[in-house]
């Protein structure tokens, strides 16, 4: 037996206990819920699952209004996995209905069963067809969820255009704001205009129970956002001049590209090979893709912006310009061309025409020895001391071209091109070279490199007397008032616009008078031209066309590039001159040049 | 004093109105709760379908509540003698759960009946309650009598054993917070200490490596002995050459014996060698304590291996996890970890005053396990939260407070002693189901009482709870008609 007194003092301890037990859990419970923010965060991370609801992609119109791209509905195919029929499944209808093949359809119902209860991706790229058909037969378990695929009306502009795929792992990595699933431009307009065309996500707040199965939205929907379609862009390519240059350039292998010399606006522009951009959409698109990154002729290299080509003799007349600007070159001057220009050992050979010529005429018949004349005069110019420093004089005109650089324009993959720098001669002759070291590049020879594009835009600058506008595909934003300003603003070259006169009629003679560019002729329509035959260690010369049309107010300056394609009078210039006759007059009086065109074979072209 | 004098004069008379309130609204907010944790829309039947928790939950508090009006009509004399054979009979239940009954949880310690399940440990602590009161209440008894003391231990332990063989350790430790009432009747502190301290040691024997306790044990039981016996040059010299002699050991075992010895190994070895040395230098010098100190030494070499070899051989898996993610060995928030950490997540995002009744996401949702039954609270907590689950520890808290308060006031021990055992059930209960669902306890399946989705729960807190009202009640009768 316990004493009454002892009895009571213990019985204040075990009260005491009794509090500090309660004050303890209460302690606990004050930190928890009231001092700890972690657990509410936990919660709705716990709770909260964003759904996202995609947007249309903007679409893309040409200079007339026409669709150059398009989006459309497609659905993806959900599952899930718990919820499916399993016994009265019937693969083989479901199969035949949806268009799935059936492995695919094993492979997914054997990713959805992974987690049973959450939807699952079965197949993408539902077409609406498809789609309403499925939901007539009422699979249990299985759903469409909306989404948009591009569509291309006129199957033109595969590279020019560009595609768009599924953002990749290193994607999200870098852009937060892209998630696993996103759409995102992978090349041309669709990459450089990213921004614009994608739109906005909208988003679905749901709770989910821990089964991952929605209960109910969040707070009646109040964080919900509705999709936002994209901005639709206005194209400065004419649809209609594009889809014939994708047809003239068919078989061939090279660039075309056509621009409206007084705003720089691209007008069409063709790489061949191309592909038909359907083919880069849907289901087949892996496939497809692999299948177009080892074709041996490269339809995903878009030539017309990416490609080095040695322009040839088109580049006789920046030579003729700088020659002018520098003194060393009068329209009179007249040089001796006895079937090619002769210096030492050196022979430059030239075809038969009458001799000796002046500028004009050298431009329309396209001497060889006039120009090296010319390149001489300009490097061995005594106001320079050495021919090396005459070079880089020189350079510095090329340079103004829009040569050996990016011009700046609106495809973000565009090529510099490359032309050769002092260092770089000094280090392969050791320093010990001079003009005829280098008397190739008077006739756009040697180590020259330009891209089509960079071609179009000498014709632009010829056409315009000297400036050109940096060369663009996007003519209008929906929204905007102006697209971005550095394509409203003259580039000069260093050469005045007087010295051009002579090289604008030598071309416009080359055409309407007597010279190599005699087939471009188009009454009434004053085109000027210069042919280009580019000698390569590949094989057959490239063939090559500088043109624009009229020579007064020029509506058109167009570059055609033909790999191999011999003269440049032969394949390259009635392409170009096919191109110009349907863009100014909308019909093409020659159907046997157009037959001609089309039946051209080329000995290098790789057959696919 | 006839028994005619204490007829009551009126049923219900001298019943403790706060203790039946109290009860009263602890089983109203546990209807509550059990009806937002299981509202479930999906369910046939309507509102009122007895496919739902809350419905079956309300036939149990009728049941319960009939149970408690059986009870106070009972004359408190028949607890008395009832003790000895509902003690047997729990023990025979227990027996026969262990024997034929039907696992749930991988504790075999259920009966079944078509579609009912009644768990006997539940009222097992009912019997063992009163076997108890019946066994301290006789005459003469002292609880610090080691004879007395083993009847004690044998009271409890019987059925605690037959518990753990059950494999529900849970509820078996339940019953070793009877140690709260041995306490109240004498039990002598020194006694309570060591049983607190082993409890301490078996925790840290876990966190520590088997060489930081063995260097541990030396350094505190060598100051110890500096403390005591006011020496201490000799007890830093004994150190010094402990540990000079163990590196000279293990340099030479490493040399003869090459991987044979780890240091561990050595410094055991010298340590014990000097054992000798110490009990003959302490009988030379007449140190009475060192003794102590050197058994206590000897004690804690013993008890370490032993509770690895408990926590290992005897624990099962799942419970050696549970206590070892709470103790932080183990951190697997998806794994073993999640039950606490969800559950922590529903209390925590209640805040100040929780989200409302049956608006609580993470209960609705089912992220919370056991969320009409050991986690209960979590409902508490996010639906109605910090106010929500003061006032329900309030209530659990004042509980507890007035059953020893009518437990002082019993004339007999008897009353006394079994209020007391009904005060530390309850007060264990709450310790521990609340103590798990904040990450403050390791997880042990016991509910929270009156609260949980059960009817063998809310039946045996019931009956538990009115026959210490009951008793109560006697006492007063008797005062009252007394004068």
């Amino acid at each position: 037996m316990i004493d009454n007194r002892e009895g009571l003092a213990r019985m204040r301890t075990l009260q005491l206990i009794v509090f500090c037990i309660f004050a303890l859990l209460a302690g606990r419970l004050f930190y928890i819920q009231l001092v700890d923010p972690r657990y509410g965060e936990l919660a709705r991370i716990n709770t909260l699952r964003r759904v996202v609801q995609y947007p249309a992609r903007g679409e893309v119109f040409d200079r007339n209004g026409e669709y150059l791209v398009q989006s459309r509905a497609c659905y993806d195919l959900m599952a899930v996995y718990k919820e499916l029929d399993r016994k009265g499944f019937d693969t083989a209808r479901f199969c035949a209905v949806t268009g799935i093949a059936i492995h695919r359809l094993r492979r997914g119902l054997a990713d959805a069963s992974v987690s049973p209860r959450v939807p699952t991706v079965i197949a993408k790229y539902l077409s609406k067809e498809d789609k309403l058909r499925f939901d007539e037969c009422n699979f249990t378990g299985f759903y469409t969820v909306y989404r948009t695929i591009r569509e291309y009306p006129r199957k033109i502009g595969g590279n020019l255009l560009g595609y768009v795929g599924e953002v990749n792992d290193n994607i999200v990595k870098n852009n937060p704001e892209y998630r696993p699933g996103d759409y995102i431009g992978m090349s041309g307009v669709e990459r450089s205009y990213e921004k614009l065309l994608k739109g906005r996500k909208g988003v679905k707040v749901q709770q989910v129970d821990n089964h991952g199965v929605v209960k109910d939205s969040y707070m009646n929907g109040r964080y919900d956002s509705l999709p936002e379609a994209g901005t639709y862009l206005v194209s400065t390519i004419d649809a209609r001049l594009q889809l014939l240059g994708e047809e003239l350039m068919r078989g061939k292998v090279g660039a075309a590209v056509a621009i409206e010399p007084a705003t720089g606006e691209i007008l069409m522009m063709v790489s061949s090979p191309s592909y038909d951009p359907d083919e880069l959409l849907g289901r087949e698109r892996g496939n497809n893709y692999m299948r177009l990154l080892h074709d041996k002729r490269h339809p995903l290299f878009n030539r017309a912006v990416m490609a080095r080509y040695p322009p040839g003799s088109t580049f006789k007349l920046v030579q003729g310009l700088i020659g002018q600007q520098e003194g060393v070159l009068k329209p009179s001057d007249r040089h001796p061309c006895n079937m090619g220009y002769r210096a030492g050992k050196l022979k430059m050979a030239c075809h038969s025409h009458a001799s000796p010529l002046d500028l004009r005429f050298a431009v329309a018949t396209s001497c060889n020895a006039y120009f090296c004349y010319v390149f001489r005069d300009i490097l061995e110019n005594p106001k320079y001391g050495s021919p090396k420093k005459g070079f880089e004089v020189w350079r510095e005109y090329v340079e103004s071209f829009g040569f050996g650089h990016k011009l700046g324009s609106d495809f973000l993959d565009e090529g510099t091109g490359y032309i050769p720098e002092r260092s770089f001669y000094d280090r392969r002759y050791r320093g010990s070279w001079n003009a005829l070291t280098v008397l190739s590049l008077s006739i756009g020879q040697g180590e020259l490199g330009c891209t089509p594009l960079q071609l179009a835009n000498l014709a632009c600058i010829v056409a315009n007397r000297g400036y050109y506008y940096i060369p663009h595909i996007i003519k209008k934003i929906e929204g905007c008032d102006s697209i971005d300003r550095r394509f409203y603003e003259r580039h000069y070259t260093k050469v005045d616009a007087k010295y051009f006169e002579p090289i604008v009629e030598g071309m416009w003679n080359g055409v309407n008078v007597a010279g190599t560019s005699w087939l471009a002729k188009l009454p009434g329509l004053d085109v000027c031209g210069k042919t280009g035959t580019a000698q390569n260690p590949d094989g057959r010369d490239h063939s090559t066309f500088l043109s624009f049309a009229p020579k007064d107010n020029p509506r058109i300056a167009i570059s055609v590039y033909v790999e191999h394609g011999g003269f440049g009078a032969s394949t390259a210039l009635p392409i170009a001159s096919l191109l110009e006759e349907y863009y100014l007059t909308d019909t093409i009086r020659r159907p046997e040049l157009l037959q001609y065109v089309k039946n051209i074979q080329l000995p290098n072209y790789v057959q696919p | 004093m006839s028994s005619l004098d204490r007829r009551p004069a009126r049923l219900f008379e001298g019943i403790d109105g706060i203790a039946v309130l109290l009860y009263v609204l602890i089983v109203l907010v546990g209807c509550l709760s059990i009806t937002s944790a299981s509202y479930d829309d999906t369910v046939g039947g309507g509102l009122f379908s007895f496919s739902h928790f809350y419905m079956k939950q309300a036939v149990w508090v009728a049941v319960a509540w009939t149970a408690a009006v059986a009870v106070l009509l009972l004359d408190e004399r028949f607890y008395h003698m009832f003790a000895w054979p509902a003690y047997v009979a729990g023990i025979a239940m227990l027996v026969a759960a262990l024997l034929f009954g039907r696992e749930v949880n991988g504790a075999k310690a259920w009966f079944e009946f078509g579609s009912f399940r009644i768990q006997p440990v539940e009222f097992v602590k009912i019997a063992t309650s009163l076997a108890l009161a019946r066994v301290m209440s006789a005459y003469s008894f002292s609880v610090n009598r080691p004879g007395h003391l083993l009847k004690v231990a044998l009271v409890i332990c019987l059925p605690l054993s037959i518990i753990v063989l059950q494999n529900d350790t849970g509820s078996g430790i339940v019953l070793g917070s009877f140690l709260f009432v041995l306490y109240r009747e004498g039990l002598n502190k020194w006694l309570c200490v060591p049983i607190l301290l082993i409890a301490t040691l078996f925790i840290i024997s876990f966190l520590l490596t088997p060489m930081t306790l063995l260097v541990l044990s030396i350094v505190v039981c060598t100051l110890c002995d500096a403390i005591l016996n006011r020496a201490w040059k000799s007890r830093i010299i004994y150190l010094a050459s402990l540990a000079f002699a163990s590196i000279v050991l293990q340099a030479a075992a490493a040399y003869f014996a090459p991987g044979a010895m780890t240091l561990y190994h050595s410094l055991l070895t010298v340590t014990i060698a000097s054992l000798i040395a110490v009990a003959v230098y302490a009988y030379r010098n007449t140190l009475n304590n060192t003794y102590i100190i050197i058994s206590m030494f000897i004690g804690m070499m013993i008890f370490f291996p032993t509770t690895n070899y408990i926590f290992n051989s005897i624990l099962k898996e799942h419970q050696q996890k549970r206590i070892e993610s709470f103790l932080g060995i183990i951190n697997d928030p998806r794994g073993i970890d999640y039950n606490v950490n969800q559950s922590k997540i529903a209390i925590g995002s209640g805040g100040f005053i929780g989200k409302g009744f049956m608006e609580g996401t993470q209960i609705r949702y089912g992220f919370v396990p056991e969320r009409h039954t050991d986690f209960i609270f979590c409902t508490v907590g996010e639906e109605w939260g910090f106010v929500g689950t003061m006032l329900v520890l309030a209530l659990f808290c004042l509980l507890i407070l007035r059953l020893m308060r009518m437990g002082e006031r019993q004339e007999e021990p008897f009353g006394r002693i079994y209020c007391y055992c009904v005060a530390s059930i309850l007060l264990f209960h709450v310790l521990v189901n609340v103590g798990m669902t904040i990450g403050l306890v390791p997880v042990m399946g016991i509910p929270l009482p009156l609260v949980s989705y059960g009817g063998s729960s809310l039946i045996a807190f019931t009956l538990l709870i009115f026959i210490a009202i009951r008793l109560d009640a006697a006492t007063r009768q008797f005062s009252l008609n007394k004068f």
